[in-house]
């Protein structure tokens, strides 16, 4: 008897089986979601750690708490340079002359969201209440409570008239308690006052400019206490706020869901913009009431690639290019989209972020013998140091070209950055000559008698390879360097303890405002404090003490390119670089304008068409 | 029999809690409470979050709590240190089902195609088939996982029925039941599989030629049985004892899922969990994960002995 021989046929069902199976669960990316529209949104991360603004820290934290909770000022979406307007204020505060003591008024139309922790025989629906300036000055003292974990308390820390005492004087009095029913928030702030209902004055120990900044901030939002009280532990897992969205769905590492606050006050989309804005059909949203969108899913990434492909199939609504992707989607000359990107209709929105990318030397001559101090040799090695690295070749190797290389310590878009980028103060690399000649007058001339300098940094991705760089640029004047590669937290706890005479790092500013960089350099902050430089000078720190206290002016930026330059001439660092993070919006997101410095534009976001998935 | 399993769980009794007494050793080396509050932290800062997770207990107070928990699995009282809110019950529980969705459905699979493939292969024993397979299993054990991951990825998630507008394999993400299970989970279990299969298949395909070499398959062939008889019922039987041992020393991993798959497929399982836990130093969550899967280990060792002596009489009388 003859076996059957596989056939053609046969072989061919073998394959269609498995694919007619296949298409019995294929689906179309995403579930339809109706007429509602939702707006899908990456996360790159496993997500945010806590929903309790004072607990919240990270980026992530912030995405997701600017959507259910609100702050008294917030950054006017389409402004750039960044400017505040009033959220949850009538106005902007008044402040007095002396600049001590803040005044607000709080609208008197703003509710927190139906919520279970409202619930009463009088109110079974949970409707939420009226904000009233109680709950501001309770939010704000939250910041001081220690049996929360709080981690935000350094924002209003010397601030506040008398809070850092009535911090201290109640975490002693809960310790000695150890009583539950203790309450922590049962007595006053001397600075901080309620004057009505909606109004109350904050009176600061001396006039901080950084201050309005510090109330934009979302760990400054503003908290029921029935919410805080009713969840207890769960409370960073349920968020009960003001906002444009409301927390429906938590999948942890995967995503979170916020679907539109039925009870959200009025708000509505700017109606000031700018002639790109409008080429951009950022306009044609003005004055419609906020948000725009029904719903809002947060979708968490730990790797690029899924999320890189999602955003690819129509899952997501817009993305960050990865770093591998970036030469893909876009063309480095041109700095455009590629065409097939560009058929797509998705659109290229390069932002610059406020960093400051450095390699910063320990000028403590104490634990620093060869580039500590301020001798005439020490500050010339450092100078020669600086002028013969090349940060545009670390950019164009490393970073695609993208990022922004510049003189000093304040980022791109801020006062006291210098204009296009470059200040003469600044020893500038890569200028050969000039740092041999500078190396020779420090006495090491082509890097004689000069030891080998420890370099350390921290280990990513390319760190060897950057390490590298460095050895061969320090090379070509003479200079040796022994990289030491390094986990972060141990590349901080180097910089702390000041054996790290040369390392690289980096610094995102807090908020937008140059003195938040000039606070590195200012001698009481030295390691373990943000002055890693352990940089020292008395004209500096006097000039930074008159700045902190001064508003935005012509004098006041005059003052923070003079404190510039002290820096730069005593080359206590050497850079810099902000990074640019790049952004790809689908052709259906409208009113796209993203940025890193704030992060409640979703409520201005919407879509030409509903599509995606509703969850 | 019963004797046997009660002697297994009673040596393993002391094994257990020498392994919970140094994992909370090894936990306690670095001090918890200064990595979550960084250096120099503020003392009254220390004190306040020492009292709230119980570290200001002695030892063995703290290890009388654990091994509670651990025996009772309720962790509903655990507090993750990085996941403000939520408890460890609820990380386990939320994890669990994810993983063992992708890790058993993989090992069954992986387990009946290689024993399968290994049988063919030593029933041909240097022929072309056997050297075709072997080859194959080579190369499909010489790629790396995280090759297998991404391109499988990127050509059966996005690539494949991208022009019709249908996509047959979730780029990532997960939802539970078993309508979602073929489109969320089978495209990871494929991959694991895929990859598995090569070191399975070339080690079982050792076991079962090492087996033909012996006394009772030449008995067998006098006797003038088949060869399909031969293999199947005389030499699969006696290969039975490193089959399981291979099968059951896997048993454990299945709880903790797979790191590669679960983070690039964003599935929420417990290896994505545990890893993001030792990222972010959170203490409890990484102190409560290796006690259960040490727990699970042990277990797995005693039922491995369980299946031995149901296999193998012998071993119960040594």
């Amino acid at each position: 008897m003859q076996r059957p021989r596989p056939s053609l046929r046969s072989a061919a069902l073998a394959l269609l089986v498995p694919l007619a199976l296949a298409a019995c669960w294929a689906r179309e990316p995403g579930q339809p979601s109706g007429d509602a529209i939702v707006l899908n949104l990456p996360i790159r991360a496993a997500g945010p750690g806590s929903l309790d603004p004072v607990r919240g820290s990270t980026t992530y934290d912030n995405e997701a708490c600017s959507l259910v909770y609100e702050t008294l000022l917030q950054y006017k979406y389409l402004s750039r340079p960044l400017a505040l307007e009033p959220l949850l204020l009538t106005e902007m505060p008044a402040v007095t002359e002396d600049g001590l003591t803040w005044r607000f008024e709080l609208r008197d139309d703003v509710h927190f969201q139906t919520d279970a922790c409202f619930e009463s025989p009088e109110n079974l629906e949970g409707k939420g209440r009226r904000m009233v300036a109680e709950d501001v000055i309770y939010s704000w003292k939250r910041l001081a409570d220690k049996s929360i974990d709080t981690k935000s308390w350094w924002l209003v820390e010397n601030t506040i008239k008398g809070f850092d005492a009535w911090r201290d004087e109640r975490c002693a009095l809960q310790d000695a308690a150890q009583d539950e029913d203790f309450d922590f928030y049962a007595s006053d702030v001397p600075g901080l006052r309620v004057t009505g209902e909606f109004t109350f004055e904050v009176e600061l120990t001396e006039p901080v400019s950084r201050f309005a900044y510090v109330l934009a901030m979302f760990q400054l939002s503003v908290v029921p206490r029935e919410a805080v009280e009713f969840y207890g532990e769960r409370f960073p897992r349920h968020p009960v706020g003001s906002g444009p969205f409301v927390l429906t769905k938590w999948r942890n590492s995967l995503s979170l869901t916020f679907d539109r606050n039925p009870d959200y006050h009025p708000d509505y989309y700017p109606t000031e913009w700018t002639e790109e804005d409008e080429e951009r059909g950022l306009h044609l949203d003005a004055g419609k009431r906020l948000p725009l969108a029904d719903r809002v899913v947060f979708r968490c990434y730990v790797q690029d690639q899924p999320m890189w492909l999602d955003f690819r199939s129509g899952v997501l609504d817009y993305a960050q290019i990865p770093a591998e992707n970036f030469v893909d989607a876009i063309d480095k000359r041109t700095q455009t989209l590629r065409p097939e990107y560009a058929e797509d209709g998705l659109t290229y929105h390069p932002v610059p972020l406020l960093d400051f990318i450095f390699r910063g030397f320990n000028c403590d001559a104490k634990t620093s013998e060869y580039l500590g101090g301020y001798t005439d040799s020490a500050r010339k090695l450092r100078q020669a140091i600086s002028l013969a690295t090349d940060f545009e070749e670390f950019n164009e190797t490393f970073y695609n070209g993208q990022n922004i290389v510049y003189d000093g310590m304040i980022p791109p878009g801020l006062a006291g950055h210098p204009e296009g980028h470059r200040t003469p103060a600044a020893y500038t690399g890569p200028d050969l000559d000039r740092a041999r000649r500078l190396l020779a007058e420090a006495g090491y001339p082509e890097g004689k008698g000069l030891p080998v300098l420890d370099y350390y940094i921290s280990q990513s991705a390319n760190s060897q390879e950057q390490s590298e760089m460095t050895r061969r640029q320090l090379a070509a004047i003479g200079i040796k360097i022994n990289p030491i590669l390094l986990e972060f937290a141990q590349l901080i706890d180097a910089i702390d303890k000041r054996t790290a005479p040369m390392f690289s790092f980096a610094w995102g500013s807090d908020y937008p405002d140059g003195e938040n960089n000039l606070a590195l350099f200012y001698g009481p902050n030295q390691s373990p404090g943000s002055n890693h430089y352990n940089y020292e000078n008395a004209e500096y720190d006097r000039l930074y003490e008159r700045i902190r206290t001064m508003l935005p002016s012509p004098e006041r930026d005059a003052l923070y390119e003079q404190m510039r330059d002290m820096v730069l001439e005593d080359a206590a660092f050497i850079g810099s670089m902000a990074r640019t993070r790049n952004y790809l919006g689908t052709s259906r997101l409208r009113n796209f304008k993203p940025t890193e410095d704030f992060w409640n534009w979703p409520k201005y976001l919407t879509l030409e068409t509903p599509a995606g998935p509703a969850d | 029999m019963w004797t046997f399993i009660l002697r297994r769980l009673l040596y393993n009794v002391p094994v257990y809690l020498g392994i919970l007494a140094l994992l909370m050793g090894a936990l306690r080396v670095n001090d918890p409470i200064s990595g979550k509050l960084g250096k120099n932290p503020d003392p009254s800062d220390y004190l306040a979050l020492e009292q709230r997770y119980g570290l200001d207990q002695p030892f063995a107070v703290q290890y009388v709590k654990l091994l509670g928990d651990v025996v009772t699995l309720d962790f509903t009282d655990v507090e993750s240190w990085t996941n403000d809110g939520l408890f460890v019950g609820e990380m386990l529980a939320e994890s669990i089902v994810p993983s063992l969705a992708i890790t058993v459905p993989a090992l069954c699979l992986t387990s009946v195609l290689a024993i399968s493939i290994a049988i063919i292969s030593a029933f041909f024993r240097g022929r072309p088939v056997d050297k075709t397979l072997m080859v194959l299993a080579v190369v499909g054990m010489s790629v790396s996982f995280l090759v297998y991951v991404i391109f499988g990825q990127y050509w059966f998630a996005y690539l494949l029925g991208r022009g019709s507008g249908l996509s047959y394999f979730a780029i990532g993400g997960y939802e539970s039941g078993l309508a979602n299970w073929p489109y969320y989970c089978l495209l990871p279990v494929l991959i694991s599989t895929f990859v598995a299969m090569g070191y399975d298949t070339r080690f079982y395909r050792a076991v079962m030629v090492e087996e033909s070499g012996r006394d009772y398959i030449t008995t067998a062939k006098a006797k003038g049985a088949t060869k399909t008889k031969i293999m199947f019922v005389h030499m699969l039987k006696n290969a039975m004892i490193p089959i399981i041992t291979r099968i059951m020393t896997t048993l454990p991993f299945l709880v903790m899922g797979s790191l590669l798959l679960e983070v690039y497929f964003n599935i929420p399982g417990m290896g994505r969990v545990l890893y993001k836990a030792i990222q972010e130093q959170d203490f409890p969550v990484v102190q409560t994960f290796v006690a259960i899967f040490a727990a699970l280990f042990i277990l797995s060792n005693i039922l491995t002995d369980v299946l031995y002596a149901l296999v193998d009489p012998r071993v119960r009388l040594s």
